[in-house]
């Protein structure tokens, strides 16, 4: 007798599993083996026959042992191992069809990448909490004009300091001054450093430790005995100091001042409420609130401070909103001559930092939510299509015994597959997209935060893909479990069954509904940008730089200030391509302003405060450098510098608003809150209006007042060239600082470059959108061609029997762009439909454009139509070349 | 749901079982030995059959597969698929009509 065992130990591959398991096969493998023999010699065969024909039972040793460790790995839950066997199956399935993969998978890998990069950036700028211990403890307090509640809102130092005495409801209350410019000199070049003053409690309250030295203590920060000490930005300490220890305890000339650094900020701290958000700030200094010169003026009238608080114990948002408007309101009546119509309240510090860009941020991530519904909507469409070839094979495996939900976890499996790897190549999307995103975006929306792929990134991407494998895998998967099995066979030849195709068909409806109102949506933020872009600024823009300086700490009166000046004006005319230079208090669009209340001779109540206008100091040259046009009157000359204190010039706006039908020019007005100690203010004549908050802002009144009147301690100085400036720029700021070594000459701009900054942001978001819309039209055409496609392909049979019963092409090509034309009618009712009441919440986005513009949604409609006409166009001209035979035969 | 209909009965082995088919189906079908033991495994891992080597008098120890209640339920879902499979088919072909 042979020793089978040796024999099948001998052929046998290496068994994947254990070794007591794989000597039981082999026993039993060997018993097979021997009983083969004996039934052979018992038939009467010889010893060699009979061992030939055991030996004959087992041919391919390797295809035994892959086929027992398949079978063996079948362990474990008997879900699990479905699974796994699920996801084999649709690896093989995939692989078997590369380009329907690579379809399908880079259109859910574009709308996962899209998807997460956008949520990074929207969870970074509106969503995720502060970056502060119990930030929902933080609140803002805010000092607004009840009548006009645009004006950004700042609360007097006095006022801040007679709530901190009087509030229970915070446990501290910290004050900010707006950003500050300081100089730096007696360290090489003097430089400009951005400074914010701020409470000594300011930093315990955000929780924040010093990395080096100390913050502020509370004795540092006395009103009206400050110390001078500063802490230095981890950004600036590294960049001007090297990082050394060795700069606490020394000192640093600022505006003149010493102040003796105490230490550094942690890396990476950026304050994001007020004054910061919304801007691109950066910055350098901290110092005490005391140790400015506004915190300790007793004017209650002038506002300059935003205020923090951290609610108490126990003490809810609500409770202290009250508390705020209630000291608001006993200030009011306590102060009427500076507090009258003003109001106090305090809402979330969250609300505030968030609140600019929310409603931007909600648009953009519905948008891309929307685009990848419509991906989800492809690939099921592929899914269905797929389904439907594979009909016959479901068919069987359902006849076979396989259970219904075996087949719709198969079909899910295979949804879930295709999104996994369509998450992994979005992770790379992501990556790619962010880092585009972040170069792109403008920084005063992303303010100096880290916005990277993280874990909550990769948390969402991950919700994404389920969400995705669930749109994409339900539609084929809920057809088959309607479907009934004889049904399916029956069908199964056939392919496409009429709920297969109203599935399709709904899902072709879907895409172009949403294509459309993503179309309508750009299109509104396009033709606004265009109105912003059409807007006059009030200025012309080409040709003209800008450089800001502050006069030497020594020159003080009026005099040597105007001698300065005229000083910096001499040199910088000297450079040849030098057409005129003057100096302002303020630029446009560069989104810092100053209010001051507007007493008007015989119209204004003493007593009550004025209405608030802006105001700025100017040089006579002025507006014929910028360009501003002259309505009535004229503009300053320097005849008027001995009387410059009682003269100015106003805007449209301000003509407009306070001195309708009438001439301005001769009339008096008075500016500020202590009217008996002010002079009056002739009106030397009307300007034009000049867009100094935003192209598509109004223009507020506004006065201008003569600059030889106080002349600028830092003034702006305005330079119009013949030519391009940009090469002009660092010449010119080298002229500057050769006056003098304590003279910086910073923020040196074409105003054209200003010009184009105050759009970024608007041209951002409406880039964005419109590249969102254009990836859903394409996604709805790909959707439109690839339903009309199987379509064509399913009624093959009868369009060749009409074109056998004598219809001609053209009827072919009608039958199927009809069917083309229908879906797309409904999507386009739909969408105009869901559009009406989209628009409305983004009307806040838009510029003198109405949410309902015909001309954006006609277009949007109309581009869509033309796009999904020429979706439907090749699968219907391959209709028309059906041969009748052909398609006859198959019957 | 050969093999489980073979097992219905009562024990038998993988030798056996692959005769069965084979005379039972005048050689018309045949499982061969890379079919039927991976088959009786992946059964077995289902727990749809029992494995269990049993030593009877006078004969090698063999290794004895019986239907485990789960096989016999799966036994009769199967029947009864194939039952409608069968019939569909028929109708579909005409043989039901003949």
């Amino acid at each position: 007798m042979p020793d089978w065992r040796g024999y099948i130990r001998q052929h046998m591959p290496p068994l994947r599993v254990g070794p007591a398991r794989e000597s039981e096969i082999v026993a039993e493998l060997a018993l097979q083996l021997e009983q083969a023999y004996g039934d052979a010699l018992a038939a009467g065969a010889s010893e060699a026959e009979a061992q030939q024909r055991a030996r004959f039972q087992i041919r391919d040793w390797e295809n035994l042992a892959r086929e027992i460790n398949t079978a063996e790995r079948q362990s474990g839950p008997r879900f699990l191992a479905g699974l796994a066997h699920d996801l084999r199956y649709s690896a093989r399935l995939l692989a078997r069809s590369p380009g329907f993969a690579a379809i399908a998978v880079l259109t859910l890998a574009f709308g996962i990448g899209g998807n997460t990069a956008i949520f990074s950036m929207v969870d970074a700028i509106a969503l995720r909490s502060l970056p502060y211990p119990h930030p929902d403890r933080l609140m803002a307090i805010e000092t607004r004009r009840v009548e006009q509640p645009e004006i950004e809102p700042w609360t007097s130092p006095s006022d801040f300091f007679d709530l901190r005495e009087r509030s229970r409801a915070f446990s501290t209350i910290a004050g900010i001054d707006p950003i500050w410019s300081l100089i730096l000199t007696g360290r090489g070049e003097a430089e400009q450093l951005q400074c914010l003053f701020v409470s000594a409690d300011f930093f315990p309250m955000l929780g924040l430790k010093a990395s080096l030295g100390r913050t502020f203590a509370p004795g540092e920060d006395r009103a009206h005995a400050p110390s001078y000490v500063v802490m230095l930005s981890h950004s600036f300490w590294q960049r001007r100091f090297g990082g050394s220890p060795g700069i606490i305890g020394q000192t640093l000339v600022m505006d003149g001042s010493p102040y003796t650094v105490i230490g550094v900020m942690p890396a990476g701290f950026h304050y994001e409420g007020e004054p910061l958000a919304g801007t691109a700030s950066d910055i350098d200094v901290y110092c005490p609130l005391a140790a400015n010169v506004l915190t300790g003026s007793a004017a209650r009238g002038l506002r300059c401070l935003k205020a923090i608080g951290r609610l108490a114990p126990g003490v809810t948002a609500e409770q202290a909103s009250d508390e705020v408007r209630r000291i608001g309101l006993a200030l009011a009546q306590q102060y009427p001559d500076s507090n009258r119509g003003f109001a106090m309240d305090a809402q979330p510090l969250r609300a505030q930092v968030a609140g600019r860009f929310r409603l931007t941020m909600l648009l953009l991530l519905g948008a891309v939510g929307f685009v990848l519904l419509m991906a989800c909507a492809n690939v099921a469409n592929l899914l269905l299509a797929r389904a439907v070839a594979r009909h016959r094979e479901v068919s069987v495996r359902a006849a076979l015994g396989a259970s219904r939900l075996r087949l719709v976890r198969q079909l899910l499996t295979e949804g879930l597959f295709m999104a996994a790897i369509g998450g992994l190549g979005g992770l790379a999307v992501a990556y790619l997209g962010l880092k585009c995103l972040v170069a792109a975006a403008p920084p005063s929306l992303l303010q100096g935060r880290v916005i990277r792929l993280d874990a909550r990134a990769l948390l969402f991407a991950t919700a994404t893909v389920l969400g995705c494998a669930l749109l994409a895998g339900l539609p084929p998967a809920s057809r088959t479990v309607r479907d009934d099995i004889g049904n399916a066979l029956r069908e199964a030849g056939r392919g496409l069954t009429a709920g297969h195709h109203l599935l399709r068909s709904a899902l072709v409806v879907m895409q172009v509904t949403v294509a459309l109102v993503l179309l309508i949506g750009a299109g509104l933020l396009i033709r606004s940008f265009q109105r912003v872009l059409s807007v006059d600024p009030g200025f012309q823009a080409h040709n003209l730089v800008t450089i800001w300086t502050q006069v030497p700490r020594a020159v003080q009166t009026s005099e040597q200030r105007t001698a300065i000046y005229r000083r910096i004006h001499d040199e910088l005319m000297s450079v040849p391509g030098v057409r005129s230079v003057a100096a302002v208090s303020r630029l446009p669009l560069m989104g810092i302003n100053l209010g001051s209340a507007l007493f008007i001779e015989g119209q204004s109540t003493p007593g009550v405060p004025g209405p608030d206008v802006e105001y700025r100091r100017a040089t006579p040259e002025y507006f014929t450098t910028m360009g501003i046009a002259l309505r009535s009157g004229r503009f300053f000359n320097d005849h008027d510098a001995p009387n410059a204190s009682t003269v100015a010039l106003i805007n449209e706006a301000l003509a407009r608003k306070f001195f309708p039908g009438g001439n301005p020019v001769g009339k008096r007005i008075k500016l500020g809150g202590d009217l008996d100690k002010r002079q009056w203010i002739t009106i030397l004549g009307v300007v034009g209006d000049v867009r100094h908050f935003g192209l598509d802002i109004a223009p507020r009144p506004e006065v201008y007042t003569a600059y030889a009147a106080n002349p600028l301690f830092s003034p702006i100085l305005v330079i119009r060239t013949d030519s391009d400036p940009s090469a002009l720029a660092a010449t010119l700021a080298a002229k500057v600082r050769s006056i003098s070594p304590e003279m910086p000459a910073y923020d040196v701009f074409t105003m054209q470059a200003l010009v184009d900054r105050s759009t970024t942001q608007r041209r951002f978001v409406m880039s964005l959108l419109t590249g969102f819309a254009l990836a859903a039209l394409l996604l709805a055409g790909v959707g439109i061609y690839g339903t009309m496609s199987q379509s064509v392909a399913q009624r093959t049979r009868e369009i060749g029997l009409r074109m056998a019963l004598g219809s001609s092409p053209a009827a072919a090509l009608g039958l199927v762009v009809r069917h083309g034309v229908r879906l797309m009618a409904l999507g386009i009712a739909l969408g105009t439909l869901a559009a009406t009441g989209l628009t409305q919440l983004m009307s806040k986005l838009l510029f003198e454009v109405r949410p309902l513009d015909p001309l954006a949604f006609a277009g949007a409609a109309l581009a869509l139509a033309a796009f999904s006409l020429s979706a439907c166009y090749i699968p219907a001209r391959r209709a028309t070349r059906v041969d009748p035979l052909e398609a006859l035969r198959q019957e | 749901m050969i093999l489980l209909a073979l097992l219905e009965g009562r024990p038998r082995h993988g030798y056996e079982l692959a005769k069965m088919i084979e005379s039972q189906s005048d050689s018309r079908l045949q499982f061969h030995v890379a079919s039927l033991y991976p088959m009786l495994y992946r059964l077995e891992r289902k727990r749809l059959v029992e494995g269990k080597w049993v030593e009877k008098a006078g004969e090698r120890r063999k290794r004895y597969y019986r239907l485990t209640p789960g096989g016999r339920r799966a036994l009769v879902i199967h029947r009864r698929t194939w039952r409608e499979f069968v019939s569909v088919l028929n109708s579909l072909t005409g043989f039901g009509h003949a």
